[in-house]
């Protein structure tokens, strides 16, 4: 076998069935090779930013190795956005790229660019392969690499010569197993024993650690009051009563006012990341923590455990939830305290009572959680429309979430939402994405086209980039600049240039007929929502102030009154 | 940190064996960088399969912090801290 067949061969191993990329000059031994491949799919995206950010949605959607491949030189440079979406997030990921025969390495060649020193910053690991001898073993180690202890992307760069050259046959070691850890329960228990206002504090760790399960049969045994990350969304379940929702700059009232009263944190599989602890010194003061993650390095990062717990997260959430189940916490008060937060600072968007109103995010949001099926993967793009479906769609699992939590990477929907088509045709994938978003990555309807993916797209059109013109507006005095997008194409008949029908609504009474319409529509559809150019994401937290001070709507309102008064 | 309560940037010595692979060098100092550390002595050594080096490094930053992120490097075998080697460096 040559080396582009060891890599096939790989994937069979793993049953690696699915990839993404794009073809080009350096990669083209690996493309000849799948010619007269069976096993794997390739998806032809139309873009190497779309290849990356689809197999980063395939891995979100379905907890498996999400690959993509590319050639040299721009190949790889138009890859980078989408490894280092997944590298924030800790995604899963195998990145193949080809690069200039190992004798043009550093000549300057044509598409030769430096790939393992430029992603140093983005990859959990990198090889250049120098030997084709040694590639089979690296593909063992990078697509183990790639799903263990922190998941992350793992990138393979092959001189072309060496995707041609045989390459012998190595032992495949079974991995060795990984370390346990050295927990410490009992005393966790005793804290949380000890705790009047215990609060517990999750994050996409929990996914990426596949303790879904584990974690939510925790959360009930244990009745605790929960706060969730933006990528935490999900973890505890859409009828656990004690679930507050998301915390952090533009998370809820209830939740941030849970942390800052809490005596005892429990924070599990999180990073204490700065959008949701708002200024470390105001983040949830009065609280004792116990912190428990898979990544060593994450604990004491950012805030002092009292306790840190490192290791396999199904097994210390099974034991905890054992103990718990035998002899439950008593903090009724507390759980009282908390869900009356919830009903009175939770995220109840009202209905609007005029069918004739204009349509408003957040309204548009809830009507779609109450219509979509229970299994509906949801993926986001960047911007206030994410934030209003992270508020106000109320999601089952975390694995139906998918959004770009650590980069914000705008484009990340459309074709992260190819990649969850593509982990279950058969489920319902919406991207629920905004005007300045889908032209990041526009060019993928035509792989949506190709594949025929049954992909529901819903642009919520402002005519402008609103998070960046709220935050103009609020703190920059309201100085708006660069954020008009009021000539945007006209997206229903972009839809159809690309074969995919599309819909326009703009009053509430249209909203729940544009939503069954595109769900029922057997094939892709877009449905265009013209929603107000003004409205923001409420609260908000001002970027590096303390989540106690949050600002609401009244905050404008009272603005616009002074200014009229000036 | 307010300079005036800190008026010298502390010192730490960091003896750390990888294994000798294409970016090796790239990759110890580029995290070193990225986790708010200056390198102001390096000494390597090439030791069969590993290189061995040897770090003198200035940061205010956690020096445990940047030992943990250097430890998660796949490549990296052992990262030591030598005993007694905050001291500080000249002033900032
Ligand atoms: C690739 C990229 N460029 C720039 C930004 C900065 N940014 C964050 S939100 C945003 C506006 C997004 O606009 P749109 O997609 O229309 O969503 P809206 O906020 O209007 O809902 C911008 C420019 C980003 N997150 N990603």
């Amino acid at each position: 076998m040559n080396g582009a067949q060891h890599i096939l061969d790989a994937f069979h191993r793993h049953n690696i069935s699915t990839v993404f990329g794009y073809p080009g000059g350096c990669i083209m031994p690996l493309y000849d090779a799948l010619v007269d491949d069976v096993g794997v799919e390739h998806v032809l995206c139309r873009h190497e930013q779309g290849c990356a950010l689809a197999a980063d949605g395939y891995a979100r959607a379905s907890g498996k190795l999400g690959v993509c491949i590319a050639t040299s030189g721009p190949g790889a440079t138009n890859l980078i956005t989408g490894v280092a979406n997944a590298h924030r997030d800790s995604i899963p990921m195998l990145v193949i790229t080809g690069q200039v025969p190992s004798g043009l390495i550093g000549t300057d060649a044509f598409q030769e660019t430096d790939v393992l020193g430029m992603t140093l910053g983005i990859v959990k690991h990198s090889y250049l392969i120098d030997d084709a001898n040694s590639l089979p073993t690296i593909m063992e180690e990078a697509i183990e690499l790639a799903q263990s202890g922190r998941p992350g992307p793992v990138w393979i760069d092959i001189p072309k010569d060496l995707l041609l050259s045989e390459a012998a046959d190595a032992p495949f070691p079974q991995p060795e197993a990984r370390e346990t850890a050295s927990t410490d329960l009992t005393e966790a228990l005793a804290m949380l024993r000890a705790a009047r206002k215990p609060l517990l504090y999750t994050g996409g760790g929990i996914s990426l650690a596949h303790a879904e399960d584990s974690f939510r049969a925790f959360a009930e045994s244990s009745a605790l009051p929960a706060v969730v990350t933006l990528k935490g969304i999900g973890n505890p379940g859409k009828h656990n009563p004690y679930n507050l929702g998301m915390l952090g700059m533009h998370g809820s009232r209830a939740a941030n006012k849970a942390v800052d009263e809490c005596d005892l944190l429990l924070v599990i599989g999180a990073r204490l990341d700065d959008r949701a602890t708002g200024k470390l010194d105001g983040f949830a003061p009065n609280a004792r923590m116990i912190h428990i993650d898979a990544d060593a390095a994450e604990i004491n990062k950012l805030r002092g455990a009292d306790l840190a717990i490192r290791g396999d997260l199904n097994e210390i959430l099974k034991s905890l939830a054992d103990a718990l189940q035998a002899e439950p916490l008593a903090i009724s008060d507390w759980q009282k305290q908390c869900r009356t937060w919830h009903t009175t600072g939770g995220f109840h968007a009202a209905d609007n009572d005029d069918p004739m109103a204009p349509i408003t995010g957040p309204a548009f949001i809830r009507q779609l959680s109450r219509i979509a099926p229970d299994d509906t993967v949801i993926a986001c793009d960047v911007g206030q429309h994410q934030m209003w479906v992270a508020q106000h769609y109320e999601f089952d699992h975390p694995r139906h979430h998918l959004t770009s939590g650590g980069l914000g990477t705008m484009g990340f929907g459309l074709p992260a939402a190819i990649g969850a088509q593509f982990a279950d045709r058969n489920s319902t994938v919406i991207n629920v994405t905004g005007d300045g978003s889908f032209m990041m990555n526009a060019q993928e309807l035509a792989t949506i086209r190709r594949y025929n993916l049954p992909v529901k797209l819903i642009v919520m059109d402002n005519q402008c980039l609103g998070m960046v013109r709220q935050q103009q507006e609020l703190f920059y005095n309201n100085r708006e600049s660069q954020i008009n997008l009021d000539d945007n194409p006209d997206f229903v008949a972009m839809a159809r240039a690309f074969d995919i029908p599309a819909l326009h609504i703009e009053r509430t009474d249209q909203i729940r007929r544009g939503i069954e319409t595109i769900l029922a529509y057997n094939g892709p559809m877009l449905l265009h929502v013209a929603i107000s150019r003004e409205e923001n994401v409420w609260p908000i937290v001002k970027p590096g102030a303390s989540n106690t001070d949050m600002i609401d709507e009244t905050a404008r309102t009272a603005k616009a009154s002074k200014e009229q008064v000036a | 940190m307010n300079p005036q309560s800190q008026p010298s940037t502390p010192s730490y010595t960091i003896n750390c064996r990888m294994t000798h692979e294409a970016a090796a060098l790239e990759r110890l100092c580029q995290v070193v960088r990225i986790r708010g550390f200056r390198i102001a002595t390096m000494a390597v050594e090439t030791a069969g399969e590993h290189l061995d080096i040897a770090l003198t490094l200035e940061g205010t930053r956690p020096i445990a912090m940047l030992q943990s992120q250097l430890e998660k490097l796949h490549t990296v075998a052992e990262v030591a801290l030598a005993a007694g080697s905050v001291a500080r460096s000249r002033s900032a």
